[in-house]
């Protein structure tokens, strides 16, 4: 009989507290898989963010705009492959379907060729390109509304008055995981051309431009705002990563609020594990007693303590990954990416989440077990044996 | 009954695990505490904001100062009205009301600050707002005032700095003010036609804030602008407009704190059982003893019962007082109405300490059921004979 069969017996000598021990440690596994799936789809934008594509919007705010003809400007640079631009319409459904989805008016032209990761039926693309009325949805968003390609779709800002009616072109579909699949997209120039546009009236929110050399990224940047350094108007122009990084940096104490529950989470995981093992090596003082009188020295008392709370741990580890496998990647995620894909299209519990999740038991286990562990194999012998508990 | 006394003493007896189990429950209660706390101070910030007797107008279909605006002689249309309170021009206040990109002063990256172009009767309009330092700005210059929450936040936002609104177009801090808690701490003041200027849009405005002479004319306002098309405005009560711009910040932040504390009271509830099975299993020879002695098995249930919910308690008073402790810190989180910074300070209210405990005691009750109920069946006989 080794060490881990001893372990191992012992820990289904109280089954029912095993059990919940187990259950318990897989419950607190549960719990920060989530926290962190959160954390993780919320970065997810910045780490699969484009590196040949940056983005100039106005340096002074994200409410100004820039005057349209900045697009040729930009797409005069060198390095520059193409350029696009869009302006925010503050979209709202007026049956109320949905609280929130993006809208934006781009230039039909050059909007997908520069976004392709969005995949758009070369037809549509046409048929779009040929009716000013006409609008291109997500796929997510033309179910949430309700909308097939040749439905008319009317639509609301908080910015521009009254309804906006459109004809529905075209439905995108994402060529990747965690592109936007909630936008609804119209043509600039009709809302340009409308009178309740005014407010707009020839400029941009923002110029997206695709780069040759990625490497270039910053360079190109820098250019670009310097370009218009001198203007009434000038420019912020970021790599679509640190675009991505800046809108997190604004939820930073938010991330931080996260970190903090995140390392509670642990330490009640890690006391449930500590209680469980102190109970166990309090009972069976009088046991280790008798295993060290026949001569069995400290370090294997340490072993065996050690040993039953590293079990316990990576076994409760193992049911909460089984647990977040099932909940988080099978039920939540599908239903956080269809509810709130507008905030994250993509939901799941990452590899890193989860191998970070059964670290993180094992290592409570450990940790758990140490003190109990060493107390346990530092009683006299005389001592122990007289304990009757 | 069995006295208290009992299981007081054999929760000392058992110093380590009650320690620990009550560690463990007074973590998940300052989880949830702070996350009450925190929406507790959205709701504040926000709700002292506004007033009964005061409307707002905005554009119609406009949910928010932000994305709205018309012109600025409606302003004058609207203050004719008869709900109006006359006075000095201070009934009805155009004001413009922007975001602006700034550097955190940390070096983390960009943020938003909330900019309010006012005319100078905004500043009678809201006596509350005082200066703590520095002075007032003067009317129809480039200065502005910055709330105190937001001082030292950052990059040339305080006093004495400067920082553009547009390209050569700066805003000069002369002082630093105070507004009762409420979220126009978290904003920078300046002239409105100076802002207007900059932005090359002289006649348009975001908002118009309107005195009431009574709040029970709200109705009559509402209706009387609301039925001219022609104006194309919303008018709302500036309570109810402040509570809905806080609603989904808070609701965000009480819903995700409470969702994840109430998960984390399962495992705690999981916790207080194996304590209390624990316990129940070393008392099987004293429970015994007290049925033998003539108490009844509601008796003993009741005792371990109290045992577990006095066990949760003591958790969730120190859950509860450490959470008392974040009412010293503020939280700066992003304001998803507005894209801009505000500055929550923790905030403790007496439902808050009474929702902490109880939600301690309802924890102490779950976990403590079985084990309770385990305690209830053991024979005396044979809990005599073990």
């Amino acid at each position: 009989m080794n060490l881990m069969t001893y372990a191992r017996r012992n820990i289904f000598r109280r089954r029912g507290r095993t059990i919940l021990t187990v259950l318990g440690v897989a419950l607190t596994i549960l719990i920060f898989s989530g926290m962190r799936t959160v954390v993780a789809a919320w970065e997810a934008g910045a780490e699969e963010a484009r590196a040949d594509r940056i983005a100039s919007r106005h340096k002074n705010s994200i409410v100004m705009l820039l005057p349209k003809r900045y697009v040729d400007d930009v797409r005069a640079v060198p390095g520059v492959d193409s350029a696009t631009y869009a302006v925010w319409f503050g979209s709202k459904d007026p049956k109320k379907r949905t609280e929130f989805f993006a809208g934006f008016a781009v230039d039909h032209e050059s909007w997908f060729q520069v976004m392709d990761e969005f995949e758009l039926a070369p037809a549509a693309l046409e048929e779009w390109k040929r009716t000013p009325n006409g609008a291109v949805l997500g796929d997510l968003l033309a179910k949430t509304l309700e909308v097939k390609v040749g439905d008319r779709v009317t639509i609301q800002s908080d910015i521009y008055p009254g309804d906006w009616e459109f004809v529905v072109k075209g439905i995108y579909k994402p060529l990747r995981k965690t592109a936007d699949r909630n936008s609804f997209i119209f043509r600039w120039d009709f809302l340009n051309n409308d009178p309740r546009g005014d407010v707009m009236r020839d400029q941009i929110g923002w110029v997206l431009s695709r780069i040759k050399d990625p490497t270039q990224s910053a360079a190109i940047s820098k250019q670009i705002d310097t370009m218009f350094d001198q203007r009434d108007d000038q420019t912020l122009t970021q790599s679509e990563r640190a675009f991505q990084l800046g809108w997190l940096g604004m939820f930073s104490s938010l991330l931080k609020a996260f970190d903090i529950v995140t390392l509670i989470i642990l330490l009640v995981m890690a006391l449930i594990l500590a209680n469980t093992i102190a109970m166990a090596v309090r009972e069976r003082t009088h046991e280790y007693g008798v295993l060290r009188a026949i001569g069995f020295q400290p370090g294997h008392i340490v072993g065996f303590v050690l040993g039953e709370a590293l079990l316990v741990g990576a076994l409760g580890g193992l049911v909460g990954i089984v647990f977040t496998v099932l909940l988080i990647n099978g039920v939540i995620g599908p239903a956080v990416e269809d509810g709130m894909g507008a905030w994250f299209p993509y939901f799941r519990a990452p590899f890193k989440v989860i191998a970070m999740a059964f670290g993180a038991a094992t290592l409570a286990g450990v940790l758990a077990g140490a003190y109990p562990a060493w107390q346990a194999s530092r009683r006299k012998v005389t001592d122990a044996l007289r304990r009757i508990d | 009954m069995v006295p208290i006394q009992y299981n007081l003493r054999s929760l000392w007896v058992r110093k380590v695990t009650t320690i620990a189990t009550a560690a463990g429950v007074a973590l998940v209660v300052f989880v949830f505490g702070a996350a009450l706390m925190l929406s507790a101070g959205v709701q504040k910030a926000m709700s002292i904001s506004g007033r009964e007797d005061t409307a707002i107008v905005l554009r119609d279909g406009s949910e928010a100062e932000l994305p709205s605006s018309f012109s600025a002689d409606l302003v004058n249309i609207i203050r004719d009205r008869p709900e109006v309170k006359q006075g000095d021009g201070d009934g009805a206040v155009g004001e413009v009301v922007l975001v602006l990109t700034v550097d955190v002063t940390d070096g983390s990256g960009i943020s938003n600050v909330m900019l309010r172009g006012v005319p100078p009767e905004s500043y009678r309009f809201r006596p509350e707002v005082k200066i703590v330092s520095g002075r007032m700005p003067t009317p129809g210059t480039n200065e502005a005032i910055v709330g105190k929450a937001i001082v030292g936040r950052f990059v040339g936002v305080a006093e004495g700095k400067q920082f553009d609104v547009r390209n050569n177009r700066p805003l000069k801090v002369v002082g630093t003010f105070s507004a009762g808690g409420s979220s126009y701490e978290s904003e920078v003041w300046t002239d409105v036609g100076v802002l207007r200027d900059s932005l090359g849009r002289p006649s348009v405005v975001s908002s118009a804030r309107v005195r009431l002479n009574n709040k029970n004319d709200l109705q009559a306002f509402r209706t009387s602008l609301e039925a001219d098309k022609r104006l194309g405005v919303d008018v709302l009560r500036e309570t109810d407009y402040y509570e809905k711009q806080s609603e989904q910040t808070a609701g965000f932040l009480q819903g995700m704190g409470t969702m994840f504390a109430v998960l984390l009271s399962f495992a705690a509830m999981i916790f207080a059982s194996i304590t209390m099975n624990g316990a129940v299993a070393n008392r099987t020879r004293e429970i015994g003893t007290l049925r033998a002695l003539g108490f009844s098995k509601l008796a003993i249930l009741t005792s371990f019962l109290l045992e577990a919910i006095f066990l949760a308690l003591v958790g969730g008073a120190v859950g509860t007082a450490l959470v008392m402790v974040m009412g010293l810190f503020t939280f700066s989180t992003m304001n998803f109405q507005t894209f801009s910074e505000i500055v929550i300070t923790f905030t403790a209210t007496p439902e808050i300490v009474f929702n902490a405990l109880f939600f301690s005691l309802i924890m102490g009750l779950i976990g403590g059921l079985a084990p309770a109920i385990r305690a209830s069946r053991v024979s005396p006989i044979e809990a005599m004979r073990a």
